[in-house]
Parts: structure tokens; sequence; C-alpha cells
């Protein structure tokens, strides 16, 4: 499965947001065969914040572990971001 | 130079606001121009506009310092989440329009996360005046974020009781981990903030209480120094002239 972020927006900043988001994946998720891989896209995000990440990015690693991959991660807030909630 | 006449279009593009904006401001006495030519179109001395540019840090901070609560203009005041959200969306297109995505990325995430937080520390707590002071002025490359809520020391000191000032308080909140939104795990907007600053041609003055710093690229320590004024809440100041 590819989550493509972009989707629930560019612009992705508050923590009311991302909480918002990861509500409303959950039925997705729900759907997740055992082993399939997530991808989550940063493709078209142009800011991420560790406010919006720790409330979608968070919980889902933490529930899904190594499955999850991230691609397009190039954004200088994703970097900045990740490196973050990486610490 | 200095005293060249701009036209009401030309001087709403670079204080950021829309025409209307500047017809109310000149009503009320604000930012008054000076009428040129048969019609009486307004027009404003460049003078004037600079001056004004210098003055958005005095009026962010004089509106958190004032014991008086009061609201700020509407077109600096952010109520809720939702009206900061659309307002940083607008800064982010207006940046975007002039800068490179780099700078429009990292500047719109600092300032993002900063207004966040005050709603996050204050939400049902607010003294006063619910929300924050947010304004940007992309031709002086500079963003002002301010609230009236209970400040860094206060939200801190539920997790940590041991904090006795707003500097100890202000540089744990730049430098660890930590929230004061116990049993959260999360607290790392300013050290994100930080992280940013100091990796790119930005600058910041952030004040909690009576305490402040100013950060910029390189800069390795925290250094928090003794306001001579305090002020309830928060102030942040970021300027970006260098990613342009």
């Amino acid at each position: 499965m590819t989550i493509q972020l972009k989707k629930f927006g560019t612009t992705l900043v508050s923590r009311p947001s991302g909480k918002e988001a990861w509500l409303a994946f959950q039925p997705s998720l729900n759907e997740i065969s055992q082993d399939e891989e997530i991808v989550v896209d940063f493709d078209g995000v142009v800011v991420l914040t560790p406010s919006w990440a720790d409330e979608f990015l968070t919980p889902l690693r933490k529930q899904f572990n190594d499955r999850v991959k991230l691609h397009n991660k190039d954004n200088p807030s994703v970097i900045a971001t990740l490196a973050i909630l990486d610490k | 130079m200095q005293n060249k006449l701009i036209s009401i279009g030309k001087t709403a593009k670079i204080l950021g606001v829309s025409i209307d904006t500047l017809r109310r401001w000149d009503l009320a006495g604000r930012l008054q121009p000076t009428r040129s030519g048969p019609r009486g179109h307004r027009f404003y001395l460049q003078s004037d506009i600079e001056q004004f540019l210098q003055d958005i840090d005095a009026i962010a901070k004089q509106w958190a310092q004032s014991p008086q609560a009061f609201e700020p203009k509407s077109e600096m005041y952010c109520q809720t989440r939702d009206v900061f959200q659309a307002r940083l969306e607008q800064f982010q297109s207006k940046l975007g329009r002039i800068s490179s995505l780099p700078t429009v990325s990292l500047i719109t995430a600092i300032a993002g996360e900063i207004g966040n937080n005050s709603f996050d520390h204050n939400l049902g707590n607010w003294p006063d005046i619910p929300g924050i002071f947010f304004f940007f002025d992309i031709r002086s490359r500079k963003v002002v974020l301010a609230d009236r809520g209970q400040g860094i020391l206060t939200t801190l000191k539920r997790v940590r009781p041991e904090l006795s000032g707003a500097d100890e308080a202000l540089k744990v909140a730049f430098t660890e981990t930590i929230s004061g939104r116990y049993p959260e795990t999360r607290g790392n907007g300013l050290k994100f903030v930080r992280s940013i600053i100091i990796t790119n041609p930005f600058t910041l003055y952030f004040q909690t209480g009576d305490a402040y710093l100013n950060l910029k690229e390189y800069d390795k320590d925290i250094n928090v120094q003794q306001a001579e004024v305090s002020l309830k809440g928060c102030f942040a100041s970021i300027g970006f002239e260098g990613l342009i």
C-alpha cells in the first residue's frame, strides 16, 4: 500500500490535522494484509512539521515497524522533521 | 529615494495586505498616505512604509506585554488554528513567488510549528485573549508570531517542577525533548526550530516571560538573556534575508 501524503494536504503542520489524518486513514490501514509493505510517499508535500508527523508517522511506525518505508523524502522540511523524530 | 511616492497597489504588495486593508488602516490612522493627483489617489511615502515595517516587531511585542488585554488588528490576529492555517498558507504562497522551495518549506515549517505550539499549549487555558498574533512582511523578510498564553515556564513546570525561571524553561525547551503535555511524550517543536535556524541563513529572536534568546546560522550554544520588559506567553521574530 502507498500512502500519498499530499492527499492530506501540502502544508502539513498542526497536531489536530495530523491526528485527523491518522483517524481518517484507519479503515484503509485495517485492510492491509499481514506482510504488506506500507510506503509513505512525501511527493508533493511542501511543508511538514514534527507536530503533524508525530500524530501520523509516529503511530504508523509504532504499529507497523519496519514495514513502513519512506519515499520521496527530499523536501527540506521533511528531512528536518524526520531527523527530529528519529532522535 | 527615501521619500519616493508609492501607489496604494504597490504598497499593498510590499506589506502583503489588500488595498481594502490599507484603506481601513488609513481611516484608523494606522498608516496614512499622502493624497496626490486630481482624484486624490492614495500614495505612500517610502519612508513611512519602511518605518511601518520596522514596527511589526514592536506592535506584536507591545500586544504581548500589555497589562490590558485587547485583540490585535484583525489582519494580524488568528483567533483559531483554522485562521492561522489559512494565513500560513497565504504566506507560503507569497513567499513562493520570490524565493526558492527550500526557503518556503523551512520558513513556513518554523512559523507553523511556533504558531501551532501556542495553540497546543494553551487550548482551553488562555489567560485572556485566545489565539495568536501572526504577521509577515515579505519585503523585509520577517515573520512575527506572539501569544498571550501561559508561557513556557508554566507549561514545562508541570513536568519539571524544579524549574524556577523563564530562563531555565526557555533553555530546556530549545535543548531537551520534553513535553508540557504529559503524559504525551512529544515536545520537540522548538528543537526542530533550532535545528533549522542554525543550519540556514535565518535568524530567530524568541522571548517568553522575561527571558529571551537570539539564534542564527552556525550557532552552537543557547544563550538565554534577561529581557528588560517581561511579556505574557511567547514572542518570536523570524528573519530570512539570507536564502532568498
